[in-house]
């Protein structure tokens, strides 16, 4: 089948293709304009922008407490069946199928599920498998488990730390590593109650910093595509700015992911001692070329929060909003939901301004990712929204106007006037989520490229433009049409595997055998667990 | 070998699946209730979606205690590894389930894996039924139901004056001022709602200064693998119904026992991977039974015998050994089908067709 999308407008910026053009799709992948000239089938995309499919490199869309998340709030649901236009959270759609079905409608071909237990890890594939359309991939959690603490206390070999990280990502069929409040949640069981970058784990002797350290050193070793994600310590904390600049500073020249940067964004300026850092953080990753971050933008209304930082959790339950929440325990990190409501008042506001400040000051879009950490800074059915606070200065100022002067007097926001172009847009969402995870086969238009294809109607109502995109094509097949779902699919869960080494095999053995009384084997899942054909599709790692 | 009844008459596979697409087509009310694996479950909901089906767990009263802690309050919990590995004082609030006893013993038996600690406390509130040979390590704290004993407990632990103080209340907080990591085990199965919801406060108020947590040990493994599942799929736990061609939750409305007693259902579909008793008494409505079964079961206008989970073919079950799902590998091949097929087999003879998902 060989397909034509004629006279739109590209824009495929790491092709250098940006103006008018057609775009041909063979199968499952885009190529080059056949000589002939000729297809089987021709769609009028004049009056479009053309781009890849979008990438979202980190919301939390499956897994153990994603479900948690689900099952503490079925009013949530409630609240979307009887007023389907309601509030964002009820428009978020919980169930795996609606959130294929949402992300593809905006245009999503790929998203990242950012947190995995490792010791949960058939969980985590299983609810991913049905999310329907779109491809995911996740992201293991280490630095908080025995195992990776107790060896860096005993001074272990790298070859070791390395055989161990290889063993999770190949075994729990991840994309890359993520660390979460490193330290924090091991110190947490013997009731530490706040830690720092340079905090030490009792009874590991072990501090924050060296734990990234060593999880950094090992991601680049084993040459793991994705920089190790990370989480910082103090998430949400009056002076976070503090602690991200310190792990920012640690990055040391090798390359380093921190995730929604917004939640550090907090200085203590101001009577309220809560102001915006944003700006300076901005200068420092401007000046930090090794390091990407995520922003995890603030939207006001009703969401829930989901992590795997179980102290930071265990600290907000006070704030829930209903008043209910779940605080889990767990092998590794464990985690907290803690529902939210993000209020238009002094604190809310700041938060907004200081995600929109990071997005506008940082000047590279291949460093700065387009997140709202969903759903923890808003559900990812704020992207229209949010996409148009980029775009357009007025539709920011108008937003602005609307919130307390006195929060906005504490940041930067109202003096910047840069606006996003669909180039930096196309760059941000599509070419360097590709970039940062591995994905050759996606993130451009490029031929040989996997038709991952998002065409969108020109519209002076940018959020109406992106949020219901006129085609979507997912492998080729068209899966969207006027920006309604009208073809159902199965992705895949996009995985590296590096080797295992079998002394790491069975030193993991003898390690669950006397800690947790378990074989390796509970924890062992073949492709076949799934349930589905071919659900996993392999990305390389780095020679 | 036989796999499919239409009544007491033995019939090929595909005409049974054929009746019973045809009296799930033609039913006003459908209810399921789904004891499967986590593909049966999906299959099943998937099904249930298609003729607009109300689905439970055939133990559903004890799911839905369990379901209702998490929907209404939300608490504090640990895994039953991390609770081996680290807990050094435990409390059994109410009797748990059979299926727990070996890891209960494990628990009792095996050093916390904590400096200066040699042997776990044990202390127990209700009546439980304890593994063999451990009776003489637990301590008993009571001062009458163990709603009322875990309410005393609590205000004695917070410093309050109690009209009944907890016997072996000193002994319990002596334990309780020397723990690292107190953990409380409980089910759905045998405790009160009252219970479980103050065992969460006692809980909640112990974090304060400390550590404590629950270890939650469903009543049953495959109920809360189901409500799990259906939960990702739908949004919602088990108790949930399609009638309206969307997923609605309602614990009351789609109680599969008070369906069939008030006469609301008028077809009952009944999926069990596992070797079982008679459900419920379906009379005078269409039942079609799903069943690890060498013969018609009682009762059924439709019997279609599926293999048993993990044992005639791979599954994945909740374990509430690690407290996630597990795969389990089948020892031998086996010719009964996967319930999931089964199911699948059946929506694909619903006119209409086979569902999109699930
Ligand atoms: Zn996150």
């Amino acid at each position: 089948m060989l397909t034509r999308i004629s006279g739109g407008e590209i824009v495929d910026p790491p092709n250098g293709r940006v103006g008018p053009g057609d775009l041909w799709i063979k199968d499952e992948n885009i190529i080059e304009a056949p000589a002939d000239g000729r297809a089987d089938r021709t769609i009028d995309a004049s009056g479009c922008v053309v781009m890849a499919g979008a990438i979202d490199i980190h919301s939390h869309i499956g897994g153990g407490n994603v479900n948690t998340a689900r099952l503490l709030l079925p009013e949530q649901h409630a609240a979307h069946l009887r007023r389907p236009d309601g509030t964002p959270l009820s428009n978020a759609g919980w169930s795996t199928v609606e959130t294929g079905r949402r992300y593809a409608t905006m245009g999503f071909t790929t998203v990242i599920e950012p947190a995995m237990p490792p010791n949960a890890a058939l969980h985590t594939h299983l609810e991913l498998a049905d999310i329907p359309i779109i491809d995911k991939g996740t992201l293991a959690i280490l630095g908080n488990d025995d195992f990776l603490l107790s060896m860096i206390r005993d001074k272990a070999s790298p070859d070791m730390i390395d055989d161990y990280v290889a063993w999770t990502v190949g075994s729990t069929r991840a994309l890359g590593v993520k660390v979460i409040n490193a330290g924090a949640a091991a110190a947490f069981k013997e009731n530490v109650r706040t830690f720092s970058l340079d905090d030490v784990v009792p009874s590991y002797g072990v501090s924050s910093r060296r734990i990234v350290k060593t999880l950094q050193g090992a991601v680049e070793r084993l040459g793991i595509p994705h920089p190790l994600h990370v989480h910082c310590n103090n998430l949400g904390v009056p002076g976070a700015a503090d602690t991200a600049a310190r792990t920012i500073a640690a990055a040391e020249g090798i390359p380093l992911h921190l995730a929604h940067l917004q939640f550090y964004g907090y200085g203590t300026e101001g009577k309220r001692k809560f102001s915006s850092a944003a700006a300076s953080l901005a200068e420092l990753v401007n000046a930090s070329r090794e390091v990407t971050i995520d922003v995890g933008q603030v939207m006001f209304g009703q969401t829930v929060t989901i992590s795997a930082d179980v102290m930071r959790q265990f600290a907000a339950r006070g704030s829930a909003h209903p008043r209910k929440s779940v605080i889990h325990e767990a092998d590794g990190n464990g985690g907290g939901i803690v529902p939210f409501r993000y209020r238009q008042d002094y604190y809310g506001a700041l938060q907004w301004a200081v995600g929109l400040e990071l997005f506008l000051l940082i000047e590279d879009p291949w460093r700065v990712f387009f997140t709202t950490d969903h759903p923890n800074g808003a559900p990812f059915t704020a992207y229209p929204k949010l996409f148009e606070l980029l775009m357009s200065r007025d539709a920011r100022n108008e937003a602005a106007s609307l919130l307390p002067h006195s929060a906005m007097a504490l940041s930067t926001l109202s003096t910047i006037g840069r606006e996003y172009t669909f180039e930096e847009i196309a760059i941000m969402t599509r070419a360097a989520p590709a970039k940062l995870l591995g994905l050759e086969d996606r993130g451009h238009l490029g031929a040989g490229a996997i038709a991952d294809v998002a065409v969108y109607r020109r519209d002076a109502d940018i959020a109406k433009m992106l949020g219901r995109a006129a085609l979507v094509f997912k492998n080729g097949d068209q899966v969207v049409t006027d920006g309604e779902v009208t073809h159902y699919r199965w992705g895949k869960a996009l995985r590296l595997d590096p080797p295992k080494n079998p002394a790491m095999i069975r030193r993991l053995e003898e390690f669950y055998q006397q800690r947790y009384g378990l074989s390796l084997d509970w924890l062992a899942f073949p492709d076949s667990a799934i349930a589905r054909d071919e659900p996993f599709g392999e990305v390389p790692c780095r020679a | 070998m036989s796999v499919a009844w239409i009544g007491d008459r033995e019939t090929p596979f595909e005409q049974a699946a054929e009746k019973a697409a045809a009296l799930l087509h033609a039913s006003r009310c459908p209810l399921f209730t789904i004891d499967a694996d986590t593909d049966g479950t999906r299959a099943a909901i998937g099904l249930a979606k298609l003729v607009g089906a109300a689905y439970d767990h055939p133990g559903g009263a004890s799911l839905a205690r369990e379901t209702t802690l998490f929907t209404d309050q939300g608490g504090m919990f640990v895994t039953p590894g991390e609770a081996r590995r680290r807990a050094d004082v435990l409390v059994v609030v109410g009797a748990l389930p059979d299926i727990h006893l070996s890891f209960l013993a494990e628990l009792f038996t095996s050093p916390p894996d904590l400096p200066a600690v040699g042997q776990r406390r044990v202390f127990v509130i209700g009546n439980v039924s304890l593994p063999p040979g451990t009776d003489g390590l637990v301590e008993m704290l009571s001062c009458g139901g163990e709603a009322a004993t875990l309410a005393a407990l609590r205000a004695q632990c917070a410093g309050r004056k109690v009209a009944t103080p907890v016997q072996n209340f000193d002994r319990f907080a002596e334990a309780l001022a020397a723990a690292r990591f107190p953990v409380f085990l409980f089910s759905g199965r045998a405790s009160e709602s009252p219970a479980i919801e103050m065992l969460q406060g006692l809980v909640s108020d112990l974090n304060r200064k400390s550590r404590a947590a629950a270890l939650f040990l469903p009543a049953s493994e495959s109920g809360w693998g189901s409500t799990l599942a259906s939960t990702w799929l739908t949004g919602f736990p088990m108790r949930t119904g399609f009638a309206r061609g969307f997923p609605e939750y309602d614990p009351w409305r789609f109680d599969a026992a008070r369906m069939i007693a008030d006469g609301e259902a008028d077809l009952h579909l009944h999926v069990s991977t596992w070797p079982d008793t008679a459900p419920a008494n379906n009379d005078g409505i269409d039942f079609v039974a799903l069943q690890h079964t060498d013969g018609p079961v009682a009762g059924a206008q439709v019997t279609i015998a599926v293999g048993e989970a993990g044992i005639d073919h791979d599954a994945v079950l909740y374990s509430s050994r690690t407290g996630t799902f597990a795969f389990k590998r089948a020892p031998a091949a086996s010719s009964s089908p996967p319930a999931a097929a089964v199911l699948r087999a059946i929506a694909e003879r619903v006119p209409g067709g086979a569902p999109d998902l699930c």
